[in-house]
């Protein structure tokens, strides 16, 4: 497996597993009036760690793959995947948009946002995977 | 499928069965893209194809076909 596509895997799966429980801490507490800093501030430490972490083991097992720099055919895969997460990023601000029109908590507003942002990424990352395996 | 195909399989074999990796090195790519240039999974930029004849010492279309031409 290239090293890029390792890369994706770690990210698609840190973000995933680390923001889930981020999301359902805030949907079972539900806060109106108060933003959860900490609990963010902890989400995004333990996501940095567990990507640098995961990415040196990677780097490791890989040195020459990971010191390369990309090639025309991984340009291309990220902008494709660029492609398809902004198309997704587009809407979901759209939707968000459209909702935040409607007076919801300030809190909600602010996690919807941050939802759509992880949640692109993650399309993002999962199109590079699917490249990736594709060999395209 | 790509309707460009190339002749790079054989002319690796020709080459003294050079691998995937040491075409690779050679053009400045991963050993992957040369995989997937060979599967016709992926089409070079006009640059790498330059360079991918120059390794073999032949002009481009002898390496690259586009279509059923040959």
């Amino acid at each position: 497996m290239p090293f890029r596509e390792k890369t994706a895997w770690i990210a698609v799966a840190s973000m995933t597993l680390i923001y889930a429980i981020y999301f359902w801490s805030v949907w079972q507490h539900r806060p109106e009036t108060r933003f959860p800093y900490l609990g963010l501030l902890a989400t995004v430490v333990a996501l940095v760690v567990v990507q640098v972490g995961l990415t040196i083991v990677a780097a490791i097992f890989a040195p020459q793959d990971a010191k390369a720099p990309r090639d025309e055919r991984e340009k291309l895969i990220e902008l494709r995947a660029a492609r398809v997460a902004y198309s997704g990023l587009a809407t979901g601000v759209a939707c968000a948009c459209f909702f935040g029109a409607l007076n919801p908590p300030i809190v909600f507003n602010v996690n919807a946002l941050l939802f759509i942002l992880v949640t692109t990424e993650i399309m993002r990352c999962s199109c590079l995977i699917i490249q990736y395996r594709r060999g395209a | 499928m790509d309707p460009i195909s190339n002749e790079i399989r054989r002319l690796r074999f020709l080459h003294g069965e050079m691998t995937q990796q040491e075409l690779a090195q050679k053009i400045g790519v991963t050993r992957q893209t040369v995989n997937a240039i060979e599967q016709g999974k992926y089409s070079p930029s006009l640059e790498a194809a330059f360079r991918i004849a120059k390794v073999f010492g032949l002009p481009l279309e002898s390496v690259f076909h586009y279509g059923s031409e040959k």
